[in-house]
């Protein structure tokens, strides 16, 4: 799992290869020798399109029509189902909790992760490899089997059921990879840097502040991007230790209860999904390649 | 990593400042550094991560039925009800199956696309943009959609009517043969295009020389594809490979939670999804930790297989 330790930067200079690199592998991508490959990639691409194309019609139509001409585009555009996907789910409350839980995360993860990294970086004795080693092994645990244990302690605690409880849960989800990507992008800085500050009268802080940061600012919008990605969309824990009640459930746990109240009423469904979605691809739209690139080196990392 | 006391900020700096002289105590402060400004979040994850691990295994041993009550002692009683209970035995054949589809049908599909993709064809963009998007969708969403899509009256369905194929529709996640069956697709579905574009940006980073070589011995696309491109990325191959092992694994519990509920019957239960119904729908806490520890099992022995089978070999 942490075979591929591959600085971040050449993560991302992959990705961005520059055109002219592939001169010749460009040409053969015009050969009729792919044209079978053409044909199965496409297929899959529509297989991936499809429902996506049925939720966006679907959410605008009357149930009658969806059952009749599935894929036919709607005849109006009508914002009926949206509405009533929202006061049924109180979707309202949802996005407003799902937004605190996920921004509030966040924070708290960098205010964890940046000063751990900073002090692995510049760490050269034992203690440092140990406490590296320690994040990395969070790589193999899977969060999913811990779900039992962590209810008892948010009983024990009595936060059950609350939206703090989640928020204090989440960053520790995120650690691991926060702490250890951060921690390769800080192993850039030159120790003469910090050293030339020092001499100068500058305390830790004011390093880490005045230089650090800025080197480990692509690194932090990475980890930022990611932990908002996922911390927006987790479902199980935030069902489990969030609890479905409507004042304090997030999106993600909302928009299943609509499943149960409606059963076939597929427009509303498709309206709420919708709703859901709107903020994950706003902002896909805006940072399409950040988060492209966030992902690919946080799956890899992990 | 023990727990120091941890004073704040702008104290911890000036504290170091007064002992850096000499390399045993550069060491030492060095240590000090490392201990001070790595605690909070050592503390944090292992208060929610690494006790809650550790908890498994103490739990595994108790006789807890529901979470308000207390338990009891109960050596390895639960171990011997879970291997004597036919649904455990259910969901170990549901996990192999789910496993054993997933595995072998989405890695090399998405090795070719990935391959495919990074060949920049016309389009590329457009296909990145396509296959990257399950990478974007939450479960809960996923599930949702896969809902109604599979319901009798839903796209599956409709669509066969349309095709005049009627006979061929069925409540897909309500009957026992093709509920499982379902929740794989799903999962098969979702996972593909963005493993293939991991796959592509790794196989970008390959020199195009190693290709320029082959294409001058004449080599094809699916030689140059399975005997250059895949012995040089196989390690990374292996990578994804766990990577979807544990997704599949570990993760399936939701999806399953979402789409069939463990149902009809038992037919689309999962080991994780058996460890979430034991403790949280049948109060079993200590069964289902018992089956969380042999599900831990289960993926640290898969993790290593899968490793040494991809093991870099040239």
């Amino acid at each position: 799992m942490t075979t591929t330790t591959a600085p971040p930067q050449a993560a991302r200079r992959s990705v961005k290869k520059p055109e002219g690199a592939h001169n010749t592998q460009r040409s053969q991508g015009r050969g009729r020798a792919l044209i079978p490959a053409h044909v199965l990639a496409w297929v899959y691409a529509a297989l991936l399109a499809i429902p996506i194309y049925y939720i966006i019609v679907s959410a605008f139509k009357p149930n009658l029509a969806i059952f009749s001409e599935p894929f036919a585009l709607p005849t109006s555009l009508s914002f009926e189902n949206f509405a009533t996907a929202w006061s049924r789910a109180s979707l309202g409350t949802a996005l407003a909790n799902s937004l605190l839980i996920t921004g509030v995360s966040a924070v708290l993860t960098l205010a964890l992760a940046v000063p751990a990294a900073y002090g692995l970086a510049r760490a050269k004795g034992r203690l440092g490899t140990a406490v590296e080693r320690l994040f990395s092994l969070g790589f193999l645990i899977p969060g999913f089997a811990a779900l039992v244990p962590t209810v008892l302690l948010a009983i024990a605690i009595g936060l059950f059921q609350t939206r703090l409880f989640v928020i204090l849960f989440m960053p520790a989800t995120a650690l691991p990879l926060s702490v250890i990507l951060l921690t390769q992008f800080m192993r850039t800085v030159p120790s003469e840097l910090e050293e030339s500050a020092t001499l100068d009268g500058a305390n830790r802080w004011a390093v880490l502040r005045h230089i650090y940061l800025p080197i480990a600012t692509p690194g932090i919008a990475t980890v930022t991007i990611l932990n908002l990605l996922n911390f927006w969309n987790e479902y199980l824990f935030t069902l489990i230790l969030g609890g479905p009640n409507p004042s304090v459930r997030t999106v993600q746990v909302a928009l299943p209860t609509l499943v149960s109240q409606t059963s076939t009423d597929y427009g509303v469904l498709a309206a709420g999904t919708l709703i859901t979605l709107v903020p994950v691809y706003l902002a896909y739209i805006l940072l399409s390649r950040q988060m492209e690139d966030a992902l690919l080196q946080g799956a890899v990392k992990s | 990593m023990t727990t120091p006391t941890i004073v704040d900020g702008p104290e911890a700096g000036h504290a170091q400042k007064q002992r850096r002289v000499g390399r045993s105590r550069r060491q030492r402060t060095d240590d000090a550094i490392v201990g001070i400004f790595s605690a909070p979040a050592v503390a944090w994850y292992i208060v929610f991560t690494i006790g809650p691990m550790i908890a498994i295994f103490v739990i595994s041993l108790l006789f807890w039925t529901g979470f308000l009550a207390t338990p009891t002692w109960a050596g390895l009683a639960n171990y011997d009800r879970v291997l004597h209970d036919p649904v455990f035995w259910t969901a170990v054949r549901n996990t192999a199956v789910q496993v054993l589809i997933a595995l072998p049908v989405m890695l090399p599909l998405a090795f070719m696309l990935g391959y495919y993709v990074a060949l920049k064809p016309r389009f590329h963009r457009v296909l990145r943009v396509i296959l990257f998007t399950p990478a974007l969708l939450s479960l809960s969403a996923m599930g949702t959609v896969f809902y109604a899509i599979f319901q009798p009256t839903g796209m599956v369905n409709s669509a066969l009517e349309s095709l005049g194929l009627g006979s061929l529709a069925k409540p897909w996640l309500a009957n026992p043969d093709t509920a499982l069956y379902t929740v794989i697709f799903v999962g098969i579905w979702s996972g593909i295009g963005f493993t293939a574009i991991l796959f592509s940006a790794r196989m970008s980073a390959v020199s195009a020389d190693v290709y320029e070589a082959a294409e001058l011995d004449g080599c094809g696309h699916w030689r140059r594809m399975w005997s250059i491109a895949f012995p040089v990325i196989k390690d990374y191959f292996g990578v994804l490979t766990m990577l979807q092992f544990l997704w599949t694994v570990f993760a399936s519990a939701g999806m399953v939670l979402l789409l069939t509920n463990g149902g009809p019957g038992n037919s689309s239960t999962t080991l994780s999804f058996l460890v979430y119904e034991k403790a949280f729908v049948q109060s079993q806490v200590g069964y289902s930790q018992a089956v969380g520890v042999i599900l831990f099992a289960v993926g640290v022995i898969g993790l290593l297989a899968i490793r040494r089978a991809f093991r870099q070999n040239y």
